[in-house]
C-alpha cells in the first residue's frame, strides 16, 4: 500500500508562469512516454514477476514514478498561475483552458488523453523487462526534446533531474534483465515463460 | 534591521537543514533501487544504515529548533491537525 510524503522528490520553484511551456511539459504528465504511464506500467507488471528482486524493483521504481508524476503536475500548476485572458489566448492555452481551466488533466501535448494503450504488460518476464528499458529510453528522449525547447533555468533544473532518473532506471532494469537471464537456461531463454509456467 | 537579519538567518538555517534532509532522502531512494538488484551487497547495506542514521540526526536537529517535521500524516501532532496545513508540495512556497 502507499503512504504519502508531503514533499516533492526534487524542489520546483518556477518564478515565471508560462502557459506555452505548460502545454508541452504536460506530455510528461499524461503522454505516451510520461510519468503516469511509467508508474502504471511498472506497478502493473510486478504481479506476474517470478523473482523477488524484480517485484521489489518494479514496486520501488513504480512508486518513484508517482513522485515524478507529481513533480510534472507541480510544474504545470506553477506555470499556469496568474494568467490573464490575453496570455491564455496568445499562448494557445485557450483550447485546454476551456475544458480544464487551470486544473491538471492527464493528457499528451497533442491533447490525446492518457490511456493504458501507452503501456505494455505482457505477463512475460523478458518481454516486460525489454518494454521497461525501452520506456525509460523514450522518456529520456522526451526530456531531451523538452530541454531543446525550454530555456528557463527554473524549469530546466528539475527536467534535468528527471532525465537523469530515467537513465538510472534504465540501468537498474538492465541489471534486472541480467538477473533474469542468469536464472534461465542460456541454451534457450525462451523455453518457457517464467512469469506463467511452472519451471520444467 | 537586526531583527530582520535574525529572521533571514533563521529562514536560511531552516532551508539549509531541509535541503540536507532532502539530500539524504535521495541517497536513500538511490540505495533502495540498487539493493533491489544487489540484495546481498553488504557494503551497500551498511551505507544505507549510515544514511538512515544521518537522516535521523538531521530530523532531530530540525525538530529541536523548528518544531515537528511533518512528512507523513503519522508525524502530525499538536493541538490541531497540522497535516493539512499549507503549503502543499506543489505550491511554490514549499520549494
Amino acid at each position: 500500500m502507499w503512504q504519502y510524503e508531503k514533499k516533492l522528490q526534487y524542489p520546483i520553484k518556477i518564478k515565471n508562469p508560462n502557459p506555452k511551456y505548460a502545454k508541452i511539459i504536460i506530455s510528461q504528465y499524461g503522454g505516451p512516454d510520461g510519468e503516469l504511464g511509467a508508474s502504471m506500467r511498472y506497478l502493473s507488471q510486478r504481479y506476474a514477476m517470478p523473482y523477488p528482486e524484480l517485484k521489489g524493483l518494479l514496486t520501488d521504481i513504480g512508486t518513484e514514478e508517482l513522485a515524478h508524476f507529481e513533480m510534472i503536475a507541480a510544474m504545470v500548476h506553477q506555470l499556469t498561475r496568474e494568467m490573464s485572458y490575453e496570455e491564455i489566448v496568445k499562448s494557445g492555452f485557450d483550447t485546454y483552458f476551456v475544458d480544464h481551466t487551470a486544473g491538471v488533466w492527464p493528457m499528451a501535448a497533442s491533447a490525446e488523453p492518457w490511456s493504458s494503450n501507452y503501456i505494455g504488460v505482457k505477463g512475460d518476464l523478458l518481454a516486460d523487462l525489454h518494454e521497461d528499458m525501452s520506456a525509460e529510453q523514450k522518456a529520456r528522449v522526451t526530456y531531451d526534446n523538452l530541454l531543446r525547447l525550454i530555456d528557463d533555468p527554473d524549469i530546466r533544473d528539475p527536467l534535468k533531474f528527471l532525465r537523469e532518473r530515467e537513465i538510472v532506471h534504465y540501468q537498474r532494469f538492465g541489471e534486472g534483465l541480467d538477473l533474469a537471464t542468469s536464472k534461465l537456461n542460456s541454451k534457450n531463454y525462451y523455453a518457457f515463460n517464467p512469469s506463467f509456467d511452472k519451471q520444467r | 534591521m537586526n531583527s530582520n537579519m535574525n529572521g533571514m538567518n533563521t529562514m536560511n538555517e531552516k532551508s539549509r537543514i531541509l535541503r540536507r534532509i532532502d539530500g539524504v532522502d535521495f541517497a536513500i531512494d538511490e540505495m533502495t533501487l540498487y539493493l533491489d538488484t544487489h540484495p546481498t551487497d553488504s557494503r551497500a547495506l551498511k551505507t544505507l544504515e549510515q544514511y538512515r542514521k544521518r537522516r535521523a540526526e538531521l530530523i532531530g536537529e530540525y525538530e529541536s529548533r523548528f518544531g515537528p517535521y511533518v512528512l507523513t500524516s503519522n508525524d502530525a501532532s499538536g493541538s490541531r491537525w497540522n497535516w493539512i496545513d499549507n503549503p502543499w508540495p506543489w505550491d511554490i512556497q514549499a520549494n
